[in-house]
């Protein structure tokens, strides 16, 4: 079933097309998140959404109802919002239940609410404290609680982890996504951090000057983007430009970096046409292969360690390598042993072999 | 190496202490003689006794009611207008439109009155505009009564409660307004529930920055205002000028002073209050 649907939604800021045209469905149940960089219109279609902007055009449903017109107040739907906003001159335990007062819960009904609502994001402890007495994470765990307290069909949220720390936000992510499970509530989660969205969401979309680019599951999007642009965006990718030799059940490109076969992602390539082939850092093996190269930089990354490599054959290729593999090859034959074996150096030659790769739109 | 320390600090206390002492000398020192014209040299309090006594009782009393009535009205105008221009004008006319508010600040303000009366006399602006219009057939009379006294008052201290309200509007978090919104909140509870229990501390301050130069005010009654309209200043004046009793003058601005700071120590007592004042 469907919980949200946005509809050929628009907004025009002066000239600009914040929103443009934007057509997405949340199931049931679903974790569902928009990401973009900054200024892509991804805050403003979650407005629209929650009803505290109105679009210039097009519809949101939820549950199949046009509430389009509904103002804010009435929607079924609440909004968790940047930055911790609770409401300062009340306990936290009057937080949760203000949207419950607002809809004319009686008393008692709404004192175990609240007890249900604290006790699943685990601050039942607190109360009754006043919101500057807690740390962010708390802050945001009861902003959680006062949206869902009264139980909406989709819940939006607006870049809620931005202002915590690294740490706090990876635990949250992992909070965020157990009581979405729990609540058994759709999320609409908007982020331009594409690691969290890909660790939580069920679906993603990919949003861009204010139109969507690309939807799907986080792995088919990372393995197979449909665009150079959410390759991009979802990590770090090499795309190479080539033509094509061969067309079979998968397309084989003359690259500056050699031959490569390439998954077909869905286009329809001819022979001697230029394509974009995109390769993730993980789909190349260092140590064997055909492709020989000189690295000239490289990064410690903790688990992994990365190389920009420089083709013979022309082009750059960004590799990486785990502490276990294959030690590369030193320019004078000998292997690079010693202390470190997975380092590499600024002048290794290195054997590189691509294992994976797609056409992408360029 | 105290005594370098304790020089210093002798030092330190020389040089502040002689323009504190300049200070108080010349703000407290008119007080003090005040007060002891106003117990008369027999240490008496008939002074007093006059100055409470049923017949000034009244104009006491209707100054202070002026007061409270005007200040409602600045409230009630302030708290849309500030609302208005902190959370929903476009930023970048902000800062002209509260310049535009606040304008009358910067004028005096007994010429301030007298544009009223040129707006509000019998061929003044508003009826010429009105007759000419065809709206009344003859001159209003809009002058020299409540109306006009109550007109003259908002007019030069609503640009007060603006600014004193505008600072903790300002500081409002809009988000919270939409959370609540978000959350079910009519205009009416979103009023009671968020805007005012942030806003109150300023409307306190502004309250208490007003409210006794309304009801202390001389120009605006004597300008603006009827035979009836008489406040205590004007009484004050009176006493001084045309009695020359200036122990019962003096005494009459006691009885009001102490009304006053007893409503300004009353307020000040919250401190989010003290703090909102403290831009003052």
């Amino acid at each position: 079933m469907t919980a949200l649907a946005a509809d050929g939604l628009t907004k025009t800021f002066g000239d600009e097309r914040a929103v443009d045209d934007v057509e997405f469905t949340v199931d049931d149940g679903e974790f569902f998140a928009l990401i973009g960089p900054s200024g892509c219109g991804k805050t403003t279609t979650l407005r629209l959404l929650a009803g505290l902007s109105t679009p210039d055009a097009g519809v949101v449903r939820v549950g199949g109802e046009d509430i389009t017109d509904q103002p804010a107040r009435d929607r079924p739907t609440n909004m968790v919002f940047q930055d911790l906003v609770l409401f300062p001159h009340m306990t936290v335990a009057e937080n949760v239940a203000y949207g419950l007062k607002q809809a004319g819960m009686p008393a008692a009904d709404r004192t175990s609410r609240v007890e249900d609502t604290l006790a699943l994001v685990e601050m039942s402890q607190f109360a009754d404290r006043d919101p500057t007495q807690l740390s962010g994470g708390q802050q945001q765990r009861v902003a959680l609680a006062r949206a869902l307290a009264t139980e909406p069909d989709v819940l939006l949220l607006d870049e809620p982890l931005s202002s915590l720390d690294r740490a706090l936000r990876a635990e949250m992510e992992a909070e965020f996504r157990r009581i979405q499970r729990d609540a058994a509530t759709s999320f609409l989660y908007v982020t331009h951090d594409q690691t969290s969205a890909m660790s939580m969401a069920d679906r993603i979309a990919v949003m861009r000057d204010g139109q969507i680019r690309d939807i799907g599951a986080p792995d088919r999007l990372y393995e197979r983007p449909q665009t150079r642009f959410v390759a991009d965006f979802l990590g770090d990718a090499t795309v190479l430009s080539g033509t094509v030799t061969e067309v079979d059940s998968t397309v084989t490109v003359d690259t500056p970096a050699g031959t490569v076969r390439a998954d077909p992602n869905g286009q329809a390539a001819s022979v001697d046409e230029t394509v974009s082939v995109m390769i993730r850092p993980e789909s190349v093996t260092v140590g064997t292969g055909s492709i020989t190269g000189t690295v000239i930089d490289h990064a410690y990354k903790g688990f992994f360690e990365e190389a920009t490599v420089e083709l013979s054959s022309g082009g750059q290729l960004t590799v990486r390598r785990g502490e276990d593999s294959t030690a590369a090859v030193r320019a004078d034959g000998s292997a690079a042993v010693g202390s470190d074996p997975g380092a590499f150096a600024v002048g290794d030659s290195v054997r590189l072999q691509i294992t994976e790769a797609v056409l992408v739109e360029a | 190496m105290g005594t370098a320390d304790e020089q210093s600090t002798l030092r330190e206390g020389v040089i502040a202490g002689v323009p504190v002492s300049v200070a108080i000398a010349v703000g407290v020192l008119p007080l003090i003689v005040l007060f002891v014209e106003s117990i008369g040299p027999g240490l008496g309090t008939a002074a007093y006794q006059e100055a409470v006594s049923p017949l000034y009782r009244g104009t006491l009393l209707y100054s202070l009611g002026v007061g409270v009535v005007v200040t409602g009205v600045c409230l009630a105008i302030a708290y849309p207008v500030t609302y208005w221009v902190a959370h929903r004008c476009p930023r970048r006319y902000r800062l002209a439109l509260l310049v535009t508010l606040t304008l009358p600040l910067w004028l005096n303000y007994v010429v301030l009155n007298y544009s009223w009366v040129w707006i509000l006399a019998r061929g003044g602006l508003l009826n010429t505009v009105a007759t000419s219009l065809g709206l009344i057939a003859e001159p209003l009379d809009l002058l020299y009564n409540d109306i006009s006294m109550f007109i003259g008052f908002v007019y030069i201290y609503l640009p007060y409660v603006v600014l004193t309200l505008y600072v903790s509007m300002e500081r409002l978090d809009y988000r919270l307004i939409e959370a609540a919104r978000d959350l079910g909140a009519t205009n009416r509870r979103l009023f009671l529930d968020v805007i005012l229990p942030s806003t109150l501390p300023g409307a306190i301050a502004a309250a208490l920055i007003v409210y006794a130069r309304i009801a202390g005010a001389f120009a605006t009654p004597a300008i603006l205002g009827g035979p009836g309209n008489v406040m205590i200043a004007s009484l004050i004046t009176e006493a001084f000028r045309q009695y020359v009793d200036y122990g019962f003058a003096a005494a009459l601005s006691f009885v009001f002073l102490a009304v006053v700071v007893v409503a300004l120590l009353g307020g000040a007592t919250i401190p989010q209050v003290r703090e909102e004042l403290r831009q003052w």
